[in-house]
C-alpha cells in the first residue's frame, strides 16, 4: 500500500527540526597572522543561461589578478586561486550557489561578480557571511542601502551615473551641436531598466526632448517595426545599450534610414570587444567609428598597473583562451583591482579574518592623507613593509568609496577607433557633471 | 558544524521542502489526473508574487527603486495563505480553457506557451511587478519580530517549511487515498468506463487541478519568503521541465514517488553537479553547461530504462475482491 | 498608416522564414506523430555550421546549402538513434515531448561551450534597399522571399507529382496499410527526416541571415512561431503550415505596428493557444495529404 502515513511525514519534519540540535559557534580564523594554505576568490556570476557571457569576463579578472599576487610572494606566502560559481542568471539558483560556496570553502578571501541578475538575492547572504565582495550590479537598490552593507563594494558606478554621462555626451560632447531629440532604446531586461528614468529626467530638464522611449526585447530576430516607429519620430540621437541585440537594431536603423546612420551614444557597457564586433559587423566599421559616442570611466589603459594586468591576462589564455579579449573591459579591470586590494588589505592588517581586513579595503582604495600611491601588488607590499600607508591605484584607475562603498569617479567621453580600441575624445567638467546630476535628481 | 555549513544545510532543506511541495502538487495534476501542466511554474510564480506584494511595504519604500502593485504589508501567515489562494484561483481559468478533449502533447504545448506568454507580459508591464528586475527586499515571515539574519531564524524557517510540507502531504494523501482518488485513477485508466458509471471527468479533473494550484502557490510563497527576491528569470519554462523530470524519475501517481523525485532531481542532482565545478576543467561555463546536459541525459535515461520511475505506482487491489474465475472453464 | 504598410512588408519576410521552417516541422509531425521540440536547436546548430564556413570566406548562400545538409543528416540521425527507438518502445505522446525537450536542452548546452555565449553575425552586406511605395526591403530579404516561394513549389511538386511524395502521404495517413501495399515505410520515414531536416537547416540559416545577429539562445526563440504556424494550419499538413506561416508572419508584424512591439511574440503565442483550444485540428482539417492529429 502506498498510503502516505502522516506519522512518516512528521518523522521527516522532525528530522528537519533535529538540525536545531546541531549548531556551533563560528570558529573564526585567529586574528593575528595570515594563516596557511591556498586562498580562494569566488566568481559568483552567470556562466550559463541568457547572460552566460558575463561570468567569463569576471573569471578572467581573477585569472589575471592571481599571478600578480602569487608571483610576488602571495598573501603571506598563500597562493590565490579562482573558482566559478554559476548562478545560472537567476536568484533562486544563485542562493544555493552562494551558500554552498561559503559552506565548502573556509578560505574564501573575496567574492567578485554578483550581477543584477542575482545581486538582490546573494549580496545579503555574502554580507552576512562577512566576506568582502565586489559587485557588478548597477541597480539603484544598492545606491543607498539601509542598513549599510559593510562587505558590499561596488567599483563601477550605478547605472544612473552612466545615464547622466550619456546626457552629458549629448549636450556637451565634441564634434556636434547639442542634440535636441533623443530616442531611448534600451532592453527590457534587468540591466537596462535603470537608465531610462535618469536619462529622461536629466535630458528634458536641460532642454532636450525624448522623441521616443522604446524598450526592446533582447534577442529578438528582428526589430524592423520598432526601428520604423523610431525613425518616424525623427530623433537626432539614439541612447542605447541593448547588449546582444545592438547589432541587429542598429543595422536595421542604417538600412531603413536609407543607408544614413543616426548618431548613437552607448553606456559604458558598450565598451566591449563583442559589442564592437557585433555592431561593426552590422553597420560597418566606418559607420560605427563616425557615429558612435560612448561614456566610460577614465581608464588610461596604460601605466604599470595596466601593463601588469595585460601581461597576466594574456598569460591566462593558456587556461582560458578568450581571456585576452577582455583587455579593455571596465568590469574586468575593476575586479582585477578589487582582488589585489583585498590581498593588500590582508597584508596590511596581517590578518586572514575578513572582519579585520574588510574595512582596510576601503582605506586602501580611497587612501588616507599622506598615503603612498602604489600601482602594483609588489609595490604595495614593499610600502607596507616599510611602514607606510598606501593608496592603490590599479588598472581601473582611482577609486573613491562613499559611505555606502560605492565608488564614484569621473566619466570621460570616448569613441572607437577602427580596430575597436577606445579613444578618449573629451571629458565632462565637474560643473557639467553637477548640472546634469542635479537635473536628473539623484 | 560551522555556521556556513548550517546556512547551506538549511538552504538545502528549505529548497527540498519547496520542491517536495511543488512535486506533490504536480503529481496531483499530472500523475493523478493526467493533466500535462507545462505551465506549472506559473502557479508557483503567482503564489510567490502574491505573497510578496501582500507582505511588502508600498513601492515608495526603500528609495522607491521598484514599482509594483499591492504593498499591503500584511503579517504572516496571510501572505502565504494569499499565495496559495492565488495559485488556486489561477487554476480556474487555465483549467477551463485546457480541460477539453485535447491530446496530451497538445495540452502540454498550449500550457507551455501560456507560461511563456505570462513571462513576457510580466517582463514588459513594468508598473505591475517591476518587470525584468522583479521584486526585491521581500520581508521574510515574522521578520519584524525576529532578525532574519541569524542562525536561529534559519531553523525557524526550516520549521515553517516543514509545516508546509506536512500540510501539502496530508492534503495530497487524502486525495490520493480517498474515493475521490479512486475515481481519478479510474478516469485516467479508462475514461469511457468511468464516465459510464456516472463520474464526471471534467469536474473531477478541475477540482484536482485547483487543489494542485493551491499547493503550488504555497510553494511559491515559501520560496519567496526565503530568497526574498522574485523575478521573471526565476520562472522560465525550463523550471517546469525539471519538475516533470522529478515526477518521471520518482514515479508518477504516488506521493512517495513525488517526494523521491523532488529529492533526487531538483535538489540532489542539481546540487551534486554544482560540486563538479571543483574540477575546474576547460573554459569557464563548460561544467555548468555540462550540468544541463547531464540533466537531459538523466531524463532520457529514466524514460528509457525505468519509465515508471524509482518508485512506481502501486497496483491497488481490493481485499475481498472476488477471486478471478478461470474463464476458459465453461 | 505608413507604419502598417511597412509592417506588411516586414511580414512578408517573416512569413517566408517561418514557412520554410514550419513546413519541415509539420511534415515531421505528420510522418512520426510527434512534436519535435528539438527543431529549434537543430536550426541554430545549422546556423553555426554556416557561420564557420562564412568566417572562412565562403558566401552565405553556399553556407545555406551546408546548413541544409547538416540539418538533414543530423535530423535523420536524431530520429534513428533517439526518437524511433522510444516510439517503438511505446512511449506515450507526452513522453516523446519530454524526450525531445531533453534533447533540445542537451543540444543547446553542448553547443554553448563550443561556440560561446555571445552574439555573432554573418559577413554579408545585407544588400541595398528597395522601396516599393512604403514598403522598404533589402535585396537579401527579397531573395529570402523568393527562396521561400521556390521551396514551397518544390514541396508541392514533391508531394503531388512524385512517387516518393505519394509514398509519404500514404505512410502518414496509414503506415500499416502502406506497408502492406509494399511501400518501404522505414525508408520513407528516413527520407522524410532527411528532407525536413534539410528544411530545418535551411530555415535556420535564413532566419539568422534575416536577423543580422544571433546566439545559441536564439534557437529556442525560433520554435514557438513555427509551432504556431504548423498547428494553426493543421499539424501534419504542409499546405496548412504554409497558410499558417502567412497568417502568423503578417499578424505578428502588424500587431507590432499597432501595439507595442515587445508583445509581438505574445500575439503569435496567443493565436497558437486559441487555435489549440478551439480548433486543435487546425484550419485544413481534411484527411489525406498528411493526416491531421485528430
Amino acid at each position: 500500500m502506498s498510503r502516505l502515513q502522516p506519522s512518516r511525514v512528521i518523522a521527516l519534519a522532525a528530522s528537519m527540526g533535529l538540525l536545531a540540535a546541531c549548531g556551533g559557534g563560528t570558529p573564526a580564523p585567529s586574528g593575528g597572522g595570515l594563516g596557511t594554505g591556498p586562498l580562494l576568490v569566488g566568481v559568483v556570476a552567470p556562466f550559463t543561461g541568457v547572460d552566460a557571457a558575463l561570468g567569463p569576463a569576471y573569471y578572467a579578472a581573477c585569472l589575471a589578478a592571481a599571478p600578480s599576487i602569487n608571483s610576488n610572494g602571495g598573501v603571506g606566502g598563500r597562493q590565490v586561486s579562482c573558482q566559478q560559481f554559476d548562478t545560472r542568471g537567476e536568484p533562486a539558483d544563485a542562493v544555493p550557489a552562494a551558500t554552498s560556496m561559503i559552506a565548502s570553502n573556509s578560505n574564501l578571501m573575496a567574492v567578485v561578480g554578483c550581477t543584477s541578475d542575482e545581486a538582490s538575492a546573494v549580496v545579503r547572504i555574502i554580507n552576512n557571511a562577512k566576506i568582502p565582495m565586489f559587485c557588478m550590479t548597477g541597480q539603484t537598490e544598492f545606491n543607498k542601502p539601509s542598513p549599510v552593507l559593510p562587505y558590499f563594494h561596488r567599483l563601477v558606478p550605478a547605472d544612473i551615473f552612466d545615464a547622466y554621462a550619456m546626457v552629458g555626451y549629448a549636450l556637451y560632447g565634441p564634434g556636434h551641436a547639442p542634440y535636441k531629440n533623443a530616442a531611448l532604446v534600451f532592453g527590457n531586461d534587468i540591466g537596462s531598466q535603470a537608465f531610462v528614468a535618469p536619462a529622461t529626467n536629466a535630458f528634458t530638464k536641460l532642454g532636450g526632448k525624448i522623441a521616443i522611449n522604446q524598450p526592446i526585447t533582447l534577442g529578438a530576430a528582428d526589430y524592423r517595426t520598432e526601428v520604423t516607429a523610431m525613425l518616424a519620430t525623427k530623433p537626432d540621437v539614439i541612447f542605447t545599450e541593448a547588449l546582444g541585440s545592438a547589432g541587429t537594431y542598429l543595422g536595421e536603423v542604417k538600412t531603413l534610414n536609407g543607408g544614413t546612420m543616426i548618431p548613437f551614444i552607448g553606456t559604458s557597457a558598450t565598451i566591449d570587444p563583442q559589442w564592437f564586433a557585433q555592431v561593426s559587423g552590422a553597420v560597418g566599421v566606418d559607420t560605427l567609428v563616425k557615429n558612435y559616442g560612448g561614456v566610460d570611466l577614465g581608464y588610461t589603459f596604460s601605466g604599470p598597473a595596466y601593463t601588469e594586468f595585460i601581461t597576466n591576462l594574456n598569460a591566462a589564455a593558456s587556461t582560458f583562451a578568450d581571456a585576452p579579449k577582455y583587455k579593455q573591459r571596465g568590469s574586468t579591470l575593476h575586479l582585477y583591482d578589487g582582488v589585489i586590494m583585498t590581498a593588500l588589505a590582508m597584508t596590511a592588517t596581517n590578518s586572514a579574518d575578513p572582519t579585520v581586513y574588510n574595512a582596510k579595503i576601503k582605506e586602501i582604495a580611497n587612501g588616507v592623507s599622506g598615503a603612498t600611491v602604489v600601482t602594483t601588488y609588489k609595490d604595495g607590499v614593499a610600502a607596507l613593509k616599510a611602514g607606510k600607508s598606501i593608496r592603490f591605484v590599479g588598472a581601473g584607475g582611482e577609486n573613491n568609496f562613499d559611505q555606502y562603498n560605492n565608488s564614484q569617479s569621473g566619466y570621460i567621453l570616448v569613441n572607437y577607433d577602427a580596430q575597436g580600441n577606445e579613444v578618449k575624445v573629451g571629458e565632462l567638467t565637474p560643473a557639467q557633471t553637477v548640472t546634469i546630476s542635479t537635473a536628473g535628481g539623484i | 558544524m560551522t555556521n556556513a555549513q548550517v546556512y547551506y544545510a538549511t538552504n538545502l532543506l528549505v529548497y527540498a521542502g519547496v520542491d517536495i511541495i511543488a512535486c506533490l502538487a504536480l503529481n496531483l495534476q499530472f500523475g493523478l489526473s493526467g493533466i500535462v501542466n507545462f505551465s506549472f511554474i506559473v502557479f508557483q510564480a503567482v503564489g510567490a508574487y502574491t505573497a510578496a506584494v501582500l507582505s511588502m511595504p508600498p513601492d515608495s519604500a526603500n528609495g522607491a527603486f521598484q514599482t509594483y502593485i499591492g504593498g499591503l504589508q500584511l503579517p504572516f501567515p496571510i501572505p502565504w495563505i494569499g499565495g496559495a489562494i492565488a495559485g488556486g484561483l489561477l487554476a480556474i481559468p487555465v483549467g477551463l480553457v485546457v480541460l477539453r478533449r485535447l491530446r496530451p502533447d497538445y495540452q502540454a504545448i498550449a500550457l507551455l506557451v501560456l507560461s511563456v506568454i505570462a513571462n513576457t507580459v510580466i517582463t514588459n508591464a513594468v508598473p505591475l511587478l517591476n518587470g525584468a528586475a522583479g521584486i526585491a527586499l521581500v520581508p521574510p515571515p515574522l521578520s519584524d519580530q525576529f532578525d532574519p539574519n541569524t542562525i536561529n531564524y534559519q531553523y525557524f524557517f526550516v520549521g515553517l517549511t516543514a509545516v508546509g510540507v506536512v500540510l501539502a502531504a496530508l492534503v495530497a494523501s487524502r486525495i490520493v487515498n480517498s474515493p475521490y482518488g479512486r475515481s481519478l485513477r479510474a478516469m485516467r485508466e479508462h475514461e469511457v468506463a468511468a464516465t459510464a458509471i456516472g463520474k464526471n471527468p471534467v469536474q473531477l479533473k478541475m477540482t484536482v487541478f485547483i487543489v494542485g494550484g493551491l499547493i503550488a502557490g504555497l510553494s511559491g510563497a515559501i520560496l519567496v519568503g526565503f530568497i526574498q527576491v522574485w523575478a521573471p528569470s526565476v520562472w522560465l519554462y525550463p523550471e517546469t521541465i525539471i519538475l516533470f523530470a522529478a515526477i518521471i524519475v520518482g514515479g508518477r501517481g504516488n506521493n512517495i514517488g513525488a517526494i523521491l523525485g523532488a529529492l533526487l532531481v531538483p535538489v540532489g542532482f542539481e546540487e551534486v553537479t554544482r560540486l563538479l565545478v571543483k574540477l575546474n576543467i576547460g573554459p569557464p561555463g563548460l561544467i555548468p553547461a555540462l550540468e544541463w546536459v547531464a540533466i537531459g541525459l538523466l531524463i532520457i535515461g529514466f524514460l528509457w530504462f525505468r519509465p515508471d520511475g524509482v518508485r512506481p505506482e502501486a497496483r491497488r487491489v481490493f481485499e475481498g475482491a472476488p477471486i478471478p474465475e478461470d474463464l476458459d472453464r465453461a | 498608416m505608413n507604419l502598417f504598410v511597412a509592417a506588411f512588408g516586414f511580414g512578408l519576410v517573416s512569413m517566408s522564414v517561418i514557412a520554410i521552417a514550419a513546413v519541415g516541422f509539420t511534415m515531421q509531425f505528420g510522418i512520426t506523430n510527434m512534436i519535435n521540440l528539438a527543431y529549434g536547436e537543430v536550426m541554430i546548430s545549422s546556423v553555426y555550421v554556416a557561420f564557420y564556413l562564412n568566417r572562412a570566406g565562403i558566401s552565405i548562400w553556399l553556407g545555406m546549402v551546408a546548413g541544409a545538409l547538416f540539418g538533414a543528416v543530423f535530423s535523420f540521425l536524431l530520429n534513428r538513434i533517439v526518437y524511433a527507438p522510444f516510439q517503438r518502445k511505446g512511449t506515450s505522446y507526452i513522453g516523446m515531448v519530454i524526450v525531445s525537450l531533453a534533447v533540445s536542452l542537451m543540444m543547446a548546452n553542448l553547443l554553448l561551450p563550443i561556440v560561446g555565449a555571445f552574439n555573432s553575425s554573418y559577413q554579408n552586406t545585407g544588400g541595398s534597399l528597395v522601396r516599393i511605395g512604403n514598403i522598404t526591403l533589402t535585396t537579401n530579404q527579397i531573395a529570402i522571399i523568393g527562396l521561400a516561394v521556390v521551396v514551397m513549389l518544390l514541396i508541392h511538386g514533391l508531394l503531388t507529382y512524385t512517387k516518393l511524395g505519394k509514398a509519404m502521404r500514404a505512410t502518414a495517413a496509414n503506415p500499416t496499410l502502406a506497408r502492406n501495399c509494399g511501400i518501404p515505410t522505414q525508408r520513407v520515414v528516413d527520407v522524410v527526416w532527411l528532407i525536413t531536416g534539410a528544411l530545418c537547416g535551411l530555415a535556420g540559416v535564413v532566419a539568422a541571415l534575416n536577423s543580422d545577429s544571433f546566439a545559441v539562445a536564439s534557437g529556442a526563440g525560433f520554435l514557438i512561431p513555427i509551432i504556431a504556424a504548423a498547428v494553426l494550419g493543421g499539424a501534419g499538413q504542409p499546405y496548412g503550415a504554409m497558410i499558417g506561416a502567412v497568417i502568423i508572419g503578417l499578424v505578428t508584424e502588424l500587431s507590432a505596428a499597432a501595439w507595442s512591439p515587445n508583445y509581438k511574440e505574445v500575439v503569435a503565442f496567443g493565436i497558437l493557444v486559441v487555435v489549440m483550444v478551439l480548433r486543435p485540428q487546425g484550419l485544413l482539417a481534411k484527411r489525406g495529404a498528411m493526416a491531421a492529429a485528430g
